[in-house]
């Protein structure tokens, strides 16, 4: 019975006990995935080396906040350095590298390795995985697009000499941070997802995220500059196109992002946010249909 | 009362493949041998009755519960081993079967103590910390179990549990799931091909072939005797069957058998007193091997073969 000698022996072995404690049911699942993909994300009860490119980005991402509350301390209002407007534009480049990093983790194993039948054998549906997935993503990346602007925004609170007075002046912009980073954060997370979703291996997934936001954001820059093409040329980058969504929900231009040179209707920045998202819905509702299992 | 109950259950997929042709069976508690070849429809049953495949027609029951309508609430309370590999190789068992837990339905607590007692239970000690890329075969089909019993489900769905084991290693799984059948109390279905496996440590089965239910009884009733003599000679017994038949009995010769049927014995004749059935038989075979001068090697009762079963229609029967 006992496969190894020392088993035999063992004190402990008392036998079987039955559970009839809580059982969570689909809550419970859907908890659970979203909670072991951030741990995944962040790279927690894992080597040192998976914390690297998260909590380096979450750094990186959060540094300019910090570096502007430290000037306006010794400067005042003299210099104004990083505005909420532009932030997310001046981190931008750090949300590719997270996604690409930090994704496929998330989908791309649980597919190869074939482990999505004992998920789907438990009380959670395909929606539900996908969903919890979707929402372990949006929730790390909020910790980029969200987190890095509200300490700026407590920081300015605190660097005024009058607290009271500049929650007032500031707080008028809390709506559109809090906007602009859920815009961001769900629709990358979607995107993301989605491309890593069709990928048999992580490296190929961290790859073919990189490949659609750098060429998408080059071939933006490289028409934009050949003139002529700077109408469409944001359309082609996913960043750019959550930048004009942004500005025509909140306002406030970025000098640096093509957005600005194009000619269009900043409404049809938000009709590509649609068609991104939902584009990248319908990929992953496809895709996990497809899966046998 | 069935712990599992399928009525006239058909799965069409749609390459046109018909996987489940109308099965209609009842199952109770134990530890249930699904038998059938490879196609059968072992997988396809097993499937339908998670929840995670719907039916073409027909309705199957798991706990009284609705496989239709009822699936999440059914999943809560199954567990199952799929045939193939279903483990990611770069994290523990530990991690793995724990997360598992909380994916049924677990509290934290509740499930890092689970997968400690499941994974001691099914013998994974040490290696339990490991990333599972390392663990050998025999250690991952004991993870995939753990895996489905870590909830502590009223019934286990286990498709092809020995697959890819080696002789010792497939021991030490029936030997497992014997003891989960015994022990731990609860219904285990086991799907397998193999029959010399499944005998072991099954007490009723249920053999499907091309969709279809071929029979369902006790194990023990698979086995029982035929109601026919086997008689074996040193040599061709066909002239000893031509006499048994010249006695008015039922009598085929196949190389150095014959095998009678005691039904048709009748009344022999045996001077002062009559006797009946086998006695009957054993009377004339003595006579006629004496008259003919030939060696006996022995006599018996003919048994059912589980390979029976296959032999009769199935098409690609299953080696045991």
């Amino acid at each position: 019975m006992h496969p190894s000698p020392e088993a035999a022996g063992a004190i402990y072995d008392i036998g079987y006990r039955h559970y009839d404690g809580l059982r969570l049911g689909r809550r419970g699942a859907v908890t659970a995935v979203v909670g072991a993909g951030l741990r995944a994300i962040f790279g927690l009860g894992r080597s040192g080396r998976s914390k690297v490119i998260p909590w380096g980005a979450l750094i990186l991402a959060t540094m300019p906040a910090i570096v502007a509350v430290a000037i306006r301390v010794l400067a005042g209002d003299l210099i104004d350095l990083y505005g909420y407007d532009s932030y997310l534009w001046q981190i931008g480049a750090l949300l590719p590298i997270f996604v690409a990093a930090q994704a496929p983790e998330l989908v791309v194993n649980d597919i190869r390795h074939r482990v999505l039948p004992l998920y789907f054998s438990r009380p959670m549906s395909r929606f539900d995985y996908v969903a919890a997935k979707l929402g372990a993503l949006s929730l790390a990346l909020l910790s980029l697009t969200l987190l890095p602007v509200l300490v700026l925004f407590v920081g300015r609170v605190l660097a005024a000499e009058d607290v009271v007075g500049a929650i007032g002046d500031e707080a008028g912009a809390l709506p559109a941070i809090i906007g602009s980073g859920l815009l961001h954060g769900v629709v990358l997370a979607g995107l993301g997802l989605a491309i890593c979703s069709l990928a048999a291996r992580r490296a190929y997934a961290a790859g073919a995220v990189l490949a659609v936001f750098l060429i998408g954001s080059v071939v933006s820059e490289v028409l934009a500059e050949a003139g002529g093409f700077a109408d469409i040329a944001p359309f082609l980058s996913p960043l750019a196109i959550l930048d004009g969504t942004r500005q025509w929900l909140f306002g406030g231009s970025v000098a640096e992002s093509p957005v600005g040179a194009a000619d269009v209707p900043l409404a049809l920045f938000s009709l590509a946010t649609l068609v991104v998202t939902f584009g990248s819905w319908a990929v992953l509702a496809f895709r996990y249909r497809r899966i046998t299992v | 009362m069935p712990l599992i109950s399928t009525r006239a259950l058909t799965k069409r997929y749609s390459g046109g493949v018909t996987a489940l042709d109308g099965l209609t069976v009842e199952i109770g508690e134990g530890i249930i041998g699904l038998v059938g070849a490879n196609g059968a429809g072992k997988s396809t049953l097993i499937k339908i009755l998670l929840g995670l495949l719907p039916a073409t027609e027909g309705e199957a029951t798991v706990l009284d519960l609705d496989t239709a309508t009822h699936g999440a609430r059914i999943r809560e309370l199954v567990g199952y081993m799929p045939e193939h590999d279903c483990l990611p190789p770069d994290v523990s068992a530990t991690e793995f079967v724990s997360h598992m837990a909380r994916v049924s339905g677990l509290p934290s607590g509740a499930a890092r103590e689970r997968t400690a007692d499941i994974l001691r239970h099914v013998g994974l000690y040490e290696e339990r910390y490991r990333p599972m890329g390392g663990y050998s075969t025999g250690m991952k089909q004991r993870v995939k179990l753990a895996q489905a019993l870590v909830h502590d489900p009223k019934v286990l769905l286990l498709d092809e549990p020995t697959n890819g084991l080696d002789p010792a290693g497939r021991d030490e799984m029936l030997a497992l799931i014997e003891r989960i059948g015994r022990d731990f109390g609860m219904t285990a279905i086991v799907a397998s091909h193999l029959l010399g496996e499944i005998e072991r440590v099954a007490d009723w089965l249920v053999a499907i072939d091309a969709g279809r239910l071929l029979r369902t009884a006790p194990l023990a009733s698979f086995t029982e005797r035929t109601g026919q003599l086997l008689v074996e000679t040193e040599e061709a017994a066909e002239p000893l069957a031509q006499r048994l038949v010249g006695r008015g009995m039922q009598a085929v010769a196949d190389g150095r058998t014959v095998i009678v049927d005691i039904a048709s014995a009748g009344e022999g004749d045996h001077g002062e007193y009559a006797v009946y059935g086998e006695y009957a038989v054993y009377d004339a075979v003595r006579d006629e091997s004496v008259a003919l001068n030939m060696a006996l090697v022995r006599i018996e009762h003919r048994r059912h073969q589980l390979e029976d079963l296959f032999r009769a229609g199935g098409t690609d029967a299953p080696v045991a």
